[in-house]
Formats: C-alpha cells, sequence, structure tokens
C-alpha cells in the first residue's frame, strides 16, 4: 500500500568522489575515534593524546585548504544534502585552528586542576566534528545532527570537572537550557519542512522563491529556527546561561566554547538565513536586527560591572555576537557595487573573533592556578610585572576585542558595520559604533589593571609558569591579532571568496 | 490508514505537546521534570515531521524523526549522567538552588 502511494527514494550509493571531498570531517571523525582507543594505551603518558589530537586537526587542517582550492565554485554531496564549497572550507579553517590552539594550552592547565582525563581530547575532537558538520550542512537533518553533536559534547566538557560543584552546576544549566533550544530548534524544522515539502536547503530555497506570500505558520519556522540558533550563539534574549555557563566550566572548555561554538552558529545562520531564507528577507530583517542592537546594548552594559574577566569575557562576547549579527542583518543588500557585504563581513569578524577571543581566554588559562582559576580584576593587578610577556599579550587582545587598529579587531568591526552602510542600515551601524564606545570601558580597565603596581609588593601570586605549549599558543594567536591586522588583505580575500562560492547560490538573483 | 482529515488533529496534538513542554521547562523546578518536559518538546518536533511527511507524501519527515530519537536517546545519557554526579555531591535537586555561580 504505502510503496504506492509514497515514491521511494532510489537506493543509490554515494560515490567515492562524494566520501573524498568529505575529507576533513573524516579525519576528524577518525581521530576522535582514534583518541579514545589511544587513551587506553598511553597510561598516563596523557601529552601523547594532545599531541596525537593536534596531528588530527593538523591533517583536518591541511585536507580543508586542499578543500579550498579543489571546490572551486562549490557543489553538493550526497543528493544536495552536505556543502563542499569554499564558505564551509574557510569555517573548517578558523574551527581547526581554534581548536588546536586550545589543545595547545590544555594539558598543563588540565593537570594543574587535577582533572587530565583521556577523554577530554576525544571530546574536543567531537565537538569540532559537530561544528564541521554544521558549518557544510545542506539540509535540515545534517543541521540538527551537527548541532547535537557539538551541545551533547560542550555538556560533557562544561563538567568535567567532576568533583567541582561549580562545573556541575555549569553543565546542568548548559544542558537544561540547551535542550530546551534544541526543543524550538526542531519545531521550526518541522514546520519549515511541513510547507515547505523539503528539508534540503537547495529545495527549501526554491519552494520558498516560487511562493508570493508568507505562509504564518512557516514564519513560525523561521522564527523558531532563528531562536534555536541564537541560543548556541548565545545572542540576547537567550544570552542567559552564557556568564555561569562561561565560569563555572573549566576555563580550557571555556576558550573552546567561547570561540568556536560561536563561529559554528554563525556559519550556519548566514547559510540559513542569509541564502536560503533569502526571499523571506522583509519578514526576518526586523526580529534579527532587533536581536543583534538588544546584544550590543546589553552584553556591553552588563560588562561593565563585572569583577571577574571569565564573566566580562563572556558578556563581552554576547556584545560581539551582536556586532556579527549586523552583517547577517545586511543580508545580501547592498546599494552601490563595492564588494563588503554583509557575509564577508560576518567571516572577517569571526576569524578575527577567533584569535582575539581565544588569545584573551588563553592568557586566564595559561595564569590558572593550583585547583582555582585566578580570574578577579584584583588577581590581575600587577601581572605586568612579573610577567610582562603574557600581560603584553593580553593588551593586545584586549585592544583588539575593543576595537582599536590595527589589529583584527578593528578591520572586524569596519567591515560589518561598512557593510551595514553600504546597505543603508547605517542606524545599525551607529548601534554598533556606540556599543564600542562604551566596550572600550571595560577592556581598558583590565589592561591598565595589569599595568599598575602590585597592592602588596612581598605578595606572591601563584601565578602559573609559562609552559612552551602554552607560550606557543599565545604567540599564534598574538600573531594572528596582529599580522592579520596589518595584512588585512589575506583574509579579506579568502573571506570574500568565501562568499562568492557560498551554497546555495540563490542569491543572485535577488 | 491515515487519512487528511486525521492531518490537522496531529498537527494539533504537536502544538499541543509543544506547549506543554514548554510551560513545564518554565514552570517546574525538579531538573529531572524538566529533562522530561525538553523530551516532550522533542517528541512533538517528531509528531509533526511524522504527520507532515506522511501528508506530503515524502519519507523524509519520517527519517527525520528517526535521527531525533538517536539524539533524543543520547542526550537523556548525558543528562542522567551529569544529574547523578551533582547528586553523587550532595546537592538537592531544584534548579532554584543551583545558584553558585553568578555572584
Amino acid at each position: 500500500m504505502l510503496a504506492q502511494s509514497a515514491p521511494l527514494v532510489p537506493l543509490v550509493t554515494p560515490s567515492a568522489n562524494d566520501l573524498l571531498d568529505l575529507l576533513p570531517e573524516l579525519i576528524v571523525g577518525f581521530g576522535f575515534i582514534a583518541l579514545m582507543l589511544l587513551d587506553l594505551v598511553v597510561g598516563r603518558q596523557r601529552w601523547w593524546l594532545a599531541v596525537a589530537a593536534i596531528v588530527f586537526l593538523a591533517a583536518g587542517f591541511g585536507a580543508s585548504v586542499w578543500g579550498w582550492f579543489d571546490s572551486g565554485n562549490g557543489h553538493t554531496l550526497y543528493f544536495g544534502s552536505f556543502a563542499y564549497d569554499k564558505f564551509s572550507m574557510f569555517i573548517n579553517c578558523v574551527l581547526l585552528f581554534s581548536s588546536a590552539l586550545v589543545i595547545l594550552i590544555s594539558p598543563h592547565y588540565l593537570n594543574r586542576r587535577g582533572i587530565h582525563h583521556g577523554e577530554y581530547y576525544a571530546l574536543i575532537l567531537a565537538a569540532t566534528l559537530g561544528m564541521m558538520l554544521l558549518a557544510g550542512a545542506m539540509s535540515l537533518m545534517v543541521i540538527f545532527l551537527g548541532i547535537e553533536g557539538l551541545s551533547l559534547s560542550l555538556y560533557i566538557l562544561s563538567g568535567f570537572s567532576r568533583t567541582e560543584e561549580r562545573s556541575q552546576e555549569a553543565a546542568l544549566k548548559y544542558l537544561l537550557l540547551g535542550g530546551f533550544a534544541s526543543g524550538f530548534l526542531l519545531y521550526g524544522m518541522a514546520l519549515v519542512y511541513g510547507e515547505t515539502g523539503h528539508t534540503q536547503l537547495q529545495q527549501i530555497g526554491a519552494a520558498l522563491h516560487s511562493t508570493t506570500q508568507a505562509d504564518p505558520m512557516l514564519l513560525a519556522g523561521v522564527v523558531l529556527i532563528f531562536v534555536g540558533f541564537a541560543f548556541k550563539a548565545s545572542l540576547v534574549p537567550f544570552h542567559t546561561w552564557t556568564p555561569d555557563v562561561y565560569q563555572g566550566a573549566p576555563t580550557s572548555v571555556t576558550t573552546f566554547m567561547s570561540v568556536t561554538t560561536k563561529v559554528a552558529a554563525f556559519a550556519v545562520i548566514v547559510r540559513v538565513f542569509t541564502y536560503t531564507f533569502v526571499s523571506l528577507y522583509s519578514h526576518w530583517e526586523v526580529i534579527v536586527a532587533v536581536v543583534a542592537i538588544a546584544s550590543i546594548v546589553v552584553g556591553n552594559v552588563a560588562a561593565l560591572t563585572q569583577t571577574h574577566v571569565k564573566r566580562m569575557l563572556a558578556y563581552s562576547s554576547i556584545a560581539q555576537a551582536g556586532y556579527i549579527l549586523i552583517g547577517v542583518a545586511v543580508g545580501t543588500l547592498s546599494n552601490t557595487s563595492s564588494s563588503i557585504t554583509g557575509t564577508t563581513g560576518v567571516l572577517y569578524y569571526l576569524a578575527a573573533y577567533a584569535v582575539t577571543q581565544i588569545g584573551a581566554f588563553a592568557v586566564i588559562t595559561i595564569m590558572a592556578g593550583r585547583g582555582e582559576d585566578l580570574d578577579s580584576y584584583d588577581g590581575l593587578r600587577g601581572l605586568a610585572y612579573r610577567r610582562p610577556f603574557v600581560a603584553a599579550a593580553m593588551g593586545l587582545f584586549l585592544l583588539s576585542l575593543g576595537g582599536f587598529p590595527p589589529t583584527v579587531g578593528f578591520f572586524g568591526k569596519f567591515f560589518v558595520f561598512a557593510a551595514a552602510v553600504n546597505a543603508n542600515l547605517t542606524l545599525l551601524a551607529l548601534w554598533g559604533i556606540a556599543g564600542s564606545a562604551i566596550s572600550v570601558f571595560y577592556y581598558l580597565r583590565v589592561a591598565l589593571l595589569m599595568y599598575q603596581r602590585p597592592k602588596d609588593e612581598q605578595q606572591e601570586y601563584p601565578w602559573s609558569r609559562t609552559t612552551i605549549a602554552g607560550g606557543t599558543a599565545l604567540l599564534a594567536a598574538a600573531a594572528g591579532t596582529l599580522v592579520f591586522g596589518i595584512l588585512v588583505a589575506v583574509v579579506f580575500n579568502g573571506a570574500q571568496a568565501a562568499q562568492n562560492a557560498i551554497l546555495p547560490a540563490i542569491a543572485s538573483t535577488r | 490508514m491515515l487519512t487528511t482529515d486525521v492531518f490537522p488533529y496531529l498537527l494539533g496534538l504537536s502544538a499541543f505537546m509543544f506547549s506543554l513542554g514548554a510551560a513545564g521547562v518554565l514552570i517546574r523546578r525538579n531538573p529531572l521534570v524538566v529533562f522530561m518536559c525538553i523530551e516532550l518538546m522533542l517528541n512533538a518536533g517528531n509528531v509533526a515531521l511524522v504527520a507532515y511527511g506522511r501528508f506530503l507524501n515524502s519519507q523524509e519527515g519520517q527519517i527525520f524523526a528517526f535521527m531525533v530519537i538517536v539524539v533524543a536517546a543520547a542526550e537523556v545519557v548525558v543528562g542522567l549522567a551529569i544529574m547523578t554526579t551533582i547528586f553523587r555531591l550532595g546537592r538537592k535537586l531544584d534548579v532554584d538552588d543551583l545558584s553558585e555561580l553568578n555572584e
């Protein structure tokens, strides 16, 4: 009965080429399994796991760079459910680079906190795999699997310190609110599927394009999907978990999730909203713009009153997400022939945010004391006199977050705001600039504290010494912050090429 | 055999389940019950997916529902593990008591 009424999907096996084009994801996925097995072999020499993890991440990075040149104008894999384009490769590179830096700073920190278990590295790779799936997802199913893959790994990682109440509390909060958001996301996907009849983004885009008026059920679905994504990107009003989870989770985990989750979430927001729901732009533009402004205001104002660096960076990351969302709100609009579009701005900002935020959190991770994080403002007083290089690096990251030239942070903001002005959304850009002006206060406050004389000259803070691996990570992040700020064109051209090749390519019909 | 007449009722059922789950998450204080409400929300999505899939004569909805079931099961494993750990730390399970953070 059923076979007659419902045409079955023809049983064709995917070609070997599809598998080969999936190489970056396969390498990281294989690494995830290999690390779990390797954990049984290495015994107490767990730093071997860190080495192996970096090898896998570097191999994945290499495969992504190869994919960047190989993908050309991009095509889809597995009958349209996964993208092989420059956009996903750009995001892959940012994700893998960030993950590798996190792995570098992790072993020493985990040892000092007494939570150096082998599963840590496997879970980081599992979360990275989920994010890479999200970056390339072209089907609602793959998006859902990617989001849950990264979320489940991060729930465990936030509660990685099993004997510490704060860590467990962070894990439970993240789990309950994350599950709540997944419920919204799934229901939204169900509605969009029901109204368009497809789960693949290309077909959804085509179906939306041919309809003239938007159905209320469809719009409800679009809004619910946005709620699900906004939670992952910690945008106001779905940000309430962010400060608590960032503070309670082990700092190396906070470093990881504050950067990579946002990168992956914005990748999927751009693909789904800017390029798939493009014909509904007039409906979602206002919502996205309001959420962006709310994030900028709430994040910056709340960050002013914080007394701990981890919480301050958590609120500032909410504001940063707001700036990035301006680029999404701009969409594909542009009233000039200028090459700065919203998507290019978003991609550049994501790369800039990744190196800067990783660096700032890495400093806190590297300085962590035995069994506790020394992240209170008082604890940083006089850091420059005892650890001049670390303090200088932290100062650089804070300046970049605040948007001072010639760091990447400045150009990230510049491109996003310029895109908004190009699209006649000057008001949105002004909100962003006002928010950045407020943010300078709390970034500089921390920077100045580090250069003040310690209250008690004799007092010895239990700051950890900087290991070679940690120093390398800091150096790489600082170099990225400065070099990509001076050689803007390198990243900008990459972002532009990624934007030009993004799938689904229906935006050009606008 | 499902006829198209049943379809609006199925959608209504899924909407009702979803609202019930969302309201439960916001009202109930026990993490276990909150977690059950989240599962209810996911299952509301499943009902909608399957109903739409049958209505539209496409299998994507049914396949999607299978994926969601697997993901929900994995989420339960992680969630219960976290709650067990908190319980072993000697804490009462109440979401209002979780205020160690946020000073």
